[in-house]
């Protein structure tokens, strides 16, 4: 609640304002620093607790940051902002990464939140997909622009993905719960979680595990923004890291300060707890483990790029650039 | 008989609220028969939601409405600046007319981001969509007000020897009035939409966000229950605006038709470079804007980006391929929902004329559902009827069906009085006083809606596909802005633009030909 | 009706009131009055006495407050259900998007009659539109619409005509060329023809009989009758014609119903 008050006098502010550019992002109410923005690839949600753990808990404003952190939706595409230079961060996928790259943006992952690739396949017990062999003959709910990732999930398992029926659907679980399909193409921490929410138990195959290895969750800046504003990255990233430790701790602590902070998102506290839960795994393994919050290392970068070639996109190993990590954990 | 059935669709309030209550009541029933499914709540659990989730819903829609409003009086303003500036200057009419209908065909999906970069964090983006839904509606409905005095009238102030202003003040303003009225109207759901859009491209609070909420976390009743919030406010705002208008004692215009003005008589090579010099004004006012704004060409793609993409690229045939083909997927939706609605709202209007008590419970219904923004109830028809054709066909059809339903009515009621009097005398029936007299009077708010319908049909198809189905051009858009194509994406705003301008040309040369023959003093000037 | 023959209108303390409590305006209050068969009667008045009130309960466009209101010895309903009478106002009330012959072949199809095309088009010559049977209403004058709204009306073969200030629209030359044009073929047809009107000498002109009306609620105040010969073309402008005129208009002076006519 205390961020309420702040935001509710911007907003009349902005509305006074003709057309309204008047920050609404969450800042901290106490922060005289440098303003700095990260732009989040999908409305608030516990997805990016760690954030606001480090907002809440000024790990940021004491490295001198004044930072907004800016909501997504199905409608708001991470790069513009960035390229615009709106903001400093952002969070995007190795995939979508590398695509903005190929249309000329020139933008460098300088950090991995989600170790493990969070798609999965997730299906009913009664009809269960365990590994790729198991989607043979089934018929899979999923979004057509995922085709690509279906495709390289079969190649990369030696599977026929002629032999599965696709179902088309938008992002949601009804086609499922419906009998329309299946199981579905979707991320292990949402539809599952919003079955699991409804009283709905699923099995979920996660694809990382069967070779599907995409970064997501990277974190983007421009090469122009690394180049002659790195400092304020380097501190943005080592306040995002300090959070992301605190999330580990007590995740479901972390679910709670997003619900608390966001009130008017009506996000569902026990979808929050649960998501929390989930993505743990995928943000944390034994490489961040050796080396810290958002690390990659060179043998996954080479499986991405492995993957990426499935997909259809060519890159290189220059994609990626580990120095600010080096420099956020180094000290 | 014949006089109950000379003073229709008036029934008694009770009539009206016995069939409000059986419409509740059947949609409570096949809310608990199919409640396994994941596809209707009833009004008993929206009720129920309402109670446990109200003060977040009423926090979400004062959010949304402020930059509902905000957008609302910035659209009505522009609209009417546009409308005042044809009317002085009637050589900019058709240029106006074309830009306006290019700009409110511009589909969400693609003006989002741009608006989002463009404004900046905040209710920018919001307040923007919003204006935009409504500036078309509000120039095209008082542009038909201000034409709506009797030429005796344009007579009268001319033969005191006053000026096109004294025009305007004395005669064209007073006589637009209800047209304004009549535009609020068409605005307040349009701006509703427009801002629960613009909380796509980001934002913390508000029924749009909410709505991205329900739908992903399987909350059918959260979905319905957001649904019902807007329609009662669009419904609110929509009434206050009537109410308003029967406390000033402005009477309801007749038909808001307004057919597009007849191309002035030129050589077929001066209309040719009449088109070329608008076109090229357009070209040059996209670009002037980028240009303007210095905004980065990786998303902000200017005309020579688009002609690479789609004429003189290496790969443009291969590109043209892939977008007429999502064009020609979202026409073969597009085209036969439009036709579906306008084809069952004229059909209506012509049954509840024969049966009128049948109007007590349907027009409030239909005012409801046309209020319900495309956005909540696109996602809503899909799940009912599934991903394929049928479900896209449905949102457009519903789209289009209560616009054409509540038009068609009004030019049903407009019949000529002494011709169905003529009629009467000859006890000749509802149906042959439907057939020679209320239906040919109908024709020119048919005409008028199925212009209406393209930017109503694009914008549901693009959304349903966006949204739900995973189609089409709607579908293709969202993927190239997540995948950054943005030369493929603005082609494809190109690609529906031409497509809107030539279907709207299309129905304007077939409206001028009906209404020629049917209503020839609609097209006096 | 059980003969071909036209029929007589018999109105027995016929009223008619319209909307509710202080809103109520009452249009007729028992009014007595009876229209001869196969004559054609003229009804004058004051404005707002009533006399089209009258002819659309005639007609059965409205239905009485109370009283009687017999067609021979039906019901108006009964008699406009089986097409035996049309009516003519003073808006022609054409459609626009058929042609005078279209126009004219709705009278005859309304009525129930095959259809003839050759009946139509001989209609059409008759009311002297001869090389217009193609043209819409919007291309011609109003004199033109108006004669084909009468013969629009004759061509059911009514035998009750009623008339609602059919020549009201239209200039005094063309106006005086209409009735003499016109008025023949209803008396031709030996319909039973009610004229309502303003015009004093409209109504000597083309009746048989000419009702004055009082100011509402309408009483019949005089009933003359215009023994003037057939066919009246000739004979206007005669002492008797004028005499018959200021007879109607003292009528009507007397009634207390001439200065509201005067303003007309």
């Amino acid at each position: 609640m205390t961020r309420s008050a702040p935001t509710r006098r911007q907003l009349l502010f902005t509305a006074g304002s003709l057309l309204g550019s008047g920050l609404l992002g969450v800042r901290p109410t106490h922060a005289q620093g440098i303003p700095v923005a990260m732009q989040l690839s999908w409305l608030h949600s516990v997805q990016f607790g760690g954030s606001y753990i480090a907002l809440r808990n000024g790990y940021w404003a004491e490295q001198g940051l004044d930072v907004t952190l800016l909501p997504g939706g199905p409608n708001a595409p991470v790069a513009p902002p960035l390229v615009a230079g709106q903001a400093l961060l952002g969070r995007g996928a190795a995939d979508y990464d590398a695509a903005a790259v190929a249309q000329g943006a020139p933008f460098r992952i300088i950090g991995v939140a989600m170790q493990k690739n969070p798609f999965c396949i997730a299906s009913l017990p009664a009809n269960p997909v365990h590994e790729p062999r198991d989607l043979l003959g089934k018929r899979l709910g999923m979004a057509l622009i995922n085709r690509p990732v279906l495709d390289a999930l079969c190649a990369l398992n030696g599977i026929d993905a002629t032999a599965i029926e696709i179902v088309p659907t938008q992002y949601d679980a009804a086609p499922l719960l419906q009998g329309q399909a299946d199981c579905l193409l979707c991320w292990a921490t949402d539809l599952p979680v919003a079955m699991a929410v409804q009283g709905v138990d699923s099995v979920v195959m996660l694809m990382a595990d069967h070779g599907y290895e995409i970064h997501a969750q990277t974190y983007i800046a421009t090469e122009d923004s690394l180049a002659q504003r790195r400092d304020e990255i380097v501190k943005l990233l080592r306040g995002e890291a300090r959070g992301w430790q605190d999330y580990r701790k007590d995740p479901a602590a972390a679910a709670a300060l997003t619900v608390e902070m966001f009130p008017d998102l009506g996000l569902d506290p026990e979808a929050q707890r649960i998501q929390a839960e989930r993505q743990l795994p995928l943000m944390f393994t034994d490489v961040t483990d050796a080396h810290g919050f958002g690390w990659f290392t060179d043998e996954s970068v080479e499986a991405n790029i492995r993957t990426l070639a499935l997909l259809g996109q060519e890159v290189g190993p220059d994609l990626w650039d580990r120095s600010v990590l080096e420099e956020v954990h180094g000290n | 008989m014949t006089g109950q059935a000379l003073v229709p669709l008036r029934p008694g309030p009770w009539l009206q609220g016995a069939g409000v209550l059986g419409l509740l009541l059947a949609w409570e029933g096949a809310s608990q028969a199919s409640q396994s499914h994941f596809v209707l709540a009833g009004p008993s659990q929206i009720l129920e939601r309402l109670r446990l989730d109200g003060g977040l819903l009423l926090r979400a829609l004062l959010a949304t409405l402020r930059a509902g409003a905000l957008g609302f009086a910035l659209g009505v303003a522009v609209g009417l600046g546009l409308a005042l500036t044809a009317v002085l200057a009637p050589r900019v009419e058709r240029p106006l007319t074309t830009i306006s209908l290019l700009l409110f065909c511009l589909p969400l999906v693609a003006t989002g981001p741009v608006l989002r970069v463009i404004l900046g964090p905040g209710i920018g983006p919001q307040v923007a969509l919003a204006a935009l839904a409504v500036v078309h509606t509000t120039f095209t409905t008082v542009l038909v007000g201000l034409r709506a005095a009797p030429a005796s009238w344009f007579d009268l102030v001319r033969s005191y020897g006053r000026t096109r202003w004294a025009e305007l003040w004395q005669v064209r303003l007073p006589a637009s009035v209800p047209y304004l009225l009549a535009a609020l109207q068409i605005a307040a759901p349009a701006a509703l939409l427009g801002a629960m859009v613009g909380e796509f491209t980001g934002a913390e609070r508000g029924l749009g966000v909410l709505t991205i909420q329900a739908i992903r976390s399987l909350d059918v009743v959260g979905a319905w229950t957001i649904a019902t919030v807007a329609a009662a406010s669009a419904m609110a705002v929509h009434g206050g605006l009537g109410v308003l208008g029967r406390r000033l004692d402005i009477i309801p215009p007749p038909v808001l038709l307004a057919p597009p003005p007849d191309p002035p008589v030129r050589s077929p090579a001066a209309r040719g470079l009449a088109l070329l010099g608008l076109m090229g004004f357009v070209l040059l006012l996209w670009q002037g804007l980028m240009d303007a704004l210095a905004l980065s060409p990786f998303f902000a793609k200017r005309p020579a980006d688009v002609w690479a993409y789609l004429v003189a690229g290496s790969d443009a045939a291969v590109h043209r391929q892939t977008l007429l083909v999502a064009l020609g997927e979202t026409a073969s939706h597009a085209l036969p929902g439009a036709l579906a609605g306008l084809a069952s709202g004229a059909g209506l209007a012509a049954l509840l004329v024969l049966a009128p008590p049948f109007a007590a419970a349907v027009l409030p219904l239909s005012l409801a559902l046309r209020s319900i923004p495309v956005v909540v109830t696109a996602p809503l028809i899909v799940l009912g009827l599934g991903r394929g054709p049928a479900g896209t066909i449905a949102v457009v059809a519903a789209m289009v069906f209560f616009p054409t339903l509540v038009a068609c009515l009004s030019g049903l009621r407009h019949a000529s009085r002494p011709i169905l009097d003529i009629l009467d005398s000859y006890d000749a029936g509802r149906i042959r006083r439907l057939a020679i007299a209320q239906l040919p009077a109908m024709l020119p708010a048919l005409c008028a809606s199925a212009r209406m319908s393209i930017p109503a049909a694009i914008l549901a198809t693009t959304t349903a596909e966006w949204l739900a189905t995973g189609r089409g051009l709607g579908s293709h858009m969202a993927m190239t802005a997540m995948t950054s194509d943005y030369a493929a994406l603005w082609s494809s705003i190109v690609l529906i633009g031409l497509a809107a301008l030539a279907a709207h040309a299309g129905i304007a040369a077939l409206e001028r030909a009906l209404l020629a023959r049917f209503a020839p003093e609609q097209l006096a000037p | 009706m059980a003969t071909d023959r036209p029929p007589s209108i018999e109105v027995r303390d016929l009223s008619k009131s319209y909307g509710h409590g202080p809103h109520r305006i009452e249009a007729l209050v028992d009014l007595n009055l009876r229209v001869e068969a196969g004559r054609t009667t003229a009804l004058v008045g004051p404005s707002g006495c009533g006399k089209s009130t009258l002819l659309r309960l005639v007609a059965g466009l409205e239905t009485p407050t109370s009283g009687s209101l017999r067609i021979g010895d039906e019901t108006p309903e009964a008699v406009r259900a089986r097409g035996d009478l049309a009516v003519a106002f003073q808006d022609a009330a054409l459609l626009p998007w058929r042609s005078v012959r279209g126009n004219v072949a709705l009278g005859r199809a309304l009525a129930g009659l095959q259809r003839d095309r050759t009946a139509v088009d001989a209609l059409i010559a008759l009311v002297g539109l001869s090389g217009f049977e193609e043209r819409r209403p919007a291309e011609l004058s109003g004199g033109m619409r108006q004669r084909v709204a009468i013969a629009r009306a004759l061509a059911g073969r009514p035998r009750l005509l009623l008339l609602d200030e059919p020549f009201g629209a239209v200039d005094e030359l063309t106006r005086g060329q209409l009735h003499q044009d016109l008025a023949p073929l209803w008396q031709a047809q030996g319909t039973t023809t009610l004229l309502v009107t303003h015009s004093v000498a409209e109504a000597v002109r083309l009746s048989d009989r000419v009702v004055v009306l009082t100011p509402r609620p309408a009483r019949v105040a005089a009933d003359i009758a215009i023994d003037l010969p057939w066919p009246r073309g000739t004979g206007i402008g005669s002492n008797r014609f004028h005499a018959f005129c200021d007879e109607v208009s003292a009528a009507l002076r007397d009634s207390g119903g001439d200065q509201r006519l005067a303003a007309q």
